[in-house]
């Protein structure tokens, strides 16, 4: 059970985190990264018992807080191995199973989906999936309708049941024994990377800019309301965390390319997240100095940008640091093979650059590497807490409500047979209507994300 | 600029084609067409340089280069090919399976006339060893993509040091994750920043000899 010493751990942690995402003053700069790869292997667990051990993954976190307390946030989930499995997911190698258990999980991209059948994505993004995406990267679902496929189905979704559960039990105990809270709840990506990652691959989407443009375009825009349904099926109700967004292609891409394909679909996927009340974590991975300005069009202090090591950090400070916080600074180098001074020094300048004015939460380029070396991050939170403090006498508290109005958005969540349907199929309710309506729709808007993940 | 390098400097796919068509049809030599085809890479190098091109426009122009080649193939066979700029081996280092970065390296070396042996992804120390060895080539260019890789980029230069090739091999690093720091703790002698460098970097080596 959480105790008032731990619950007022939790609040403060959480209120510096949210002020700080929102430009507002606080105590100190947080100690917050989004993906802490170094606190997931603390105990000396390998990669493969993190993905496919709920209780190593576990352990290794409870240690690293008990050694780093002044960390501020530390993130419950990333994969579920036994899920991938249950389907034959196509889209991973994974430690212990096609890679040694001692690297780390790995994406991999291919063209699984052709220039001809944008059509078919366009026309109805549900049905795309079902008959033409899912069978062609879950290995188990190849043959649709077979014993095996339907199996698989099955599986899938009790081990997505599953997944929920470690991954909840997991927040709630890093809530509850150590006052932490999340760095992020629930994501969704940009349209385009939908499209660039896992249906056409890097060299096909380009090929597309080119060759099919204006069908890019509607494909787009066609995934912006299955993005944003489930985001907000992932996210957290209470909408204390901001909703992850990873974004992979547009380092790639010219500022006229991202103009015309990246953009308009990802900023209206963000814009209707916002006015739904959450913020976002959005890792702005590669270098993307040639487009972080589009993110001035947003409500201002709205989205946490993490900026990838490959840019300059500095200019993102200026760029869009009196509009949104941005992290980073510390290039993975640097943590990895550094030495503690080299890290005081660094955190020192970042500050300084920074001052009172911008939004700065020193980080890892999205990330705090594996083989961080410890001396090198308890150098880094010392140095955060020497130069980052703002002003000692606020005591920072969540947001109860921090008066953006909230809108929820329209049609969601998703469903195959909505409720209203499914009534009139039973031709009228003979006893309470709400009892019976709230389990389906769960299940409804569960069953629809779940088809949705496979994007990621 | 001969219009068919232009138009590969320009991203014009199709007049790419037909050019090559044509030339084909005028009995143009498929050598020459290669060194136009060339051309048009390097003024794409260039202008990817000067910021003036991304990466998803290096990606473009090596697709068009593929298929333009494609289109000579048939004419190729039992032609000597130019004597090559120098052999290059290439691979992605051990523990990291990500190719994207090392396959536009691989597309651009090949377009400005290196020969190049690509080893693919998750190479082995020796393995490169054993091709630098077998090739006689005197430059490897080792990619990676993950924070992790960095003792994989010194095993593979110790490997050359313990098959007693070191001192007359160049390696080169690039790669999301690497800089001077991760060239300096792996024991390679130069960090290309982009393809391009590394490619300038390849010329350097093979011209200074």
């Amino acid at each position: 059970m959480e105790s008032d010493e731990i619950k007022a751990l939790y609040d403060a942690r959480l209120g510096r985190y949210q002020a700080a995402i929102a430009l507002e003053p606080t105590d100190r700069m947080p100690i917050a990264t989004g993906s802490n790869y170094f606190a997931e292997v603390y105990s000396g667990n390998d990669h493969q018992q993190t993905i496919y051990d709920p209780e190593k993954w576990l352990a290794a976190e409870m240690a690293f807080v008990r050694d780093f307390p002044e960390v501020d946030v530390l993130r419950d989930n990333r994969i579920y191995a036994p899920l991938f499995d249950a389907v034959g997911c196509r889209t991973y190698r994974l430690p212990g199973r096609d890679l040694s258990a001692d690297d780390q999980f790995q994406f991999v991209e291919n063209e699984y989906v052709r220039p001809e059948e944008y059509d078919r994505l366009i026309e109805s993004p549900l049905k795309f999936m079902l008959e033409i995406y899912l069978p062609r990267i879950l290995g188990d679902f190849s043959e649709p309708g077979s014993i095996r496929a339907n199996v698989a189905l099955l599986k899938g979704g009790m081990a997505f049941v599953h997944m929920g559960q470690v991954m909840r039990n997991r927040a709630i105990r890093l809530q509850q024994e150590l006052g932490m809270p999340q760095p992020m709840t629930g994501a969704f990506l940009a349209p385009f990377d939908v499209i660039a990652d896992v249906m056409r691959g890097l060299n096909g989407a380009i090929m597309d800019m080119y060759r099919c443009p204006r069908k890019l375009t509607a494909a787009c825009d066609a995934l912006v309301e299955e993005m944003v349904n489930f985001a907000l099926a992932t996210a957290d109700p209470l909408k204390r965390y901001p909703i992850f967004v990873p974004t992979h292609k547009p380092m790639f891409l010219s500022p006229e390319q991202f103009d015309s394909f990246y953009w308009p679909s990802f900023k209206k996927t963000l814009n209707i997240l916002i006015e739904a009340g959450y913020t976002i974590r959005a890792y702005l991975e590669g270098d993307w100095s040639a487009h972080w300005h589009h993110m001035l069009e947003l409500p201002k202090g709205t989205v946490l940008c993490d900026i990838d090591t490959q840019a300059d950090i500095f200019k993102a400070v200026e760029d869009i640091g009196r509009h949104h916080c941005v992290a980073g600074g510390i290039a993975e180098s640097l943590l990895i093979l550094g030495k503690p001074a080299q890290i005081r020094e660094r955190v020192k300048l970042l500050c300084e650059a920074a001052g009172r004015d911008r939004g700065l939460m020193i980080n890892g380029g999205c990330n705090i590497p594996y083989d961080t070396r410890p001396e090198n991050y308890r150098a880094l939170i010392d140095a955060i807490l020497e130069f980052g403090g703002y002003d000692a006498a606020l005591k920072p508290a969540p947001k109860r409500n921090d008066g953006r109005p909230s809108k929820p958005p329209e049609k969601v969540p998703k469903m195959v047979t909505p409720w209203e349907n499914r009534r009139a199929e039973l031709g009228g309710i003979k006893g309470d209507e709400d009892l019976i309506r709230g389990p389906w729709e769960q299940l409804e808007a569960a069953a629809y994300a779940w088809v949705w993940q496979w994007v990621f | 600029m001969s219009e068919l390098a232009e138009a590969l400097r320009d991203l014009k796919e199709e007049k790419v084609y037909r050019l090559v068509d044509e030339q084909i049809d005028q009995g143009v030599s498929p050598l020459e067409i290669i060194a136009r085809c060339n051309e048009g890479m390097a003024a794409v190098g260039e202008l990817f340089s000067s910021n003036v091109y991304f990466i998803s426009q290096l990606i473009y122009s090596a697709e068009i280069l593929k298929t333009a080649m494609k289109k000579l193939e048939p004419i190729l066979t039992g032609l000597q090919t130019p004597g090559s700029q120098g052999k290059v081996v290439v691979g992605t280092v051990k523990g990291d399976i990500h190719d994207i970065g090392k396959n536009i390296v691989v597309t651009l070396l090949k377009g400005s006339g290196f020969e190049v042996l690509d080893l693919g992804v998750d190479v082995a120390p020796e393995k490169f060893a054993a091709a630098l060895q077998e090739t006689r080539a005197k430059v490897l260019g080792l990619s990676a993509l993950l924070t992790t890789t960095y003792p994989a980029m010194k095993t593979a230069v110790q490997a050359l040091e313990r098959a007693g090739i070191r001192d007359r091999v160049k390696v080169i690093i690039g790669g999301a994750p690497c800089n001077e720091q991760v060239r300096e703790f792996s024991g390679a002698d130069y960090y290309a920043k982009d393809a391009v460098a590394g490619v300038n970097i390849c010329k350097q080596i093979y011209g200074g000899v």
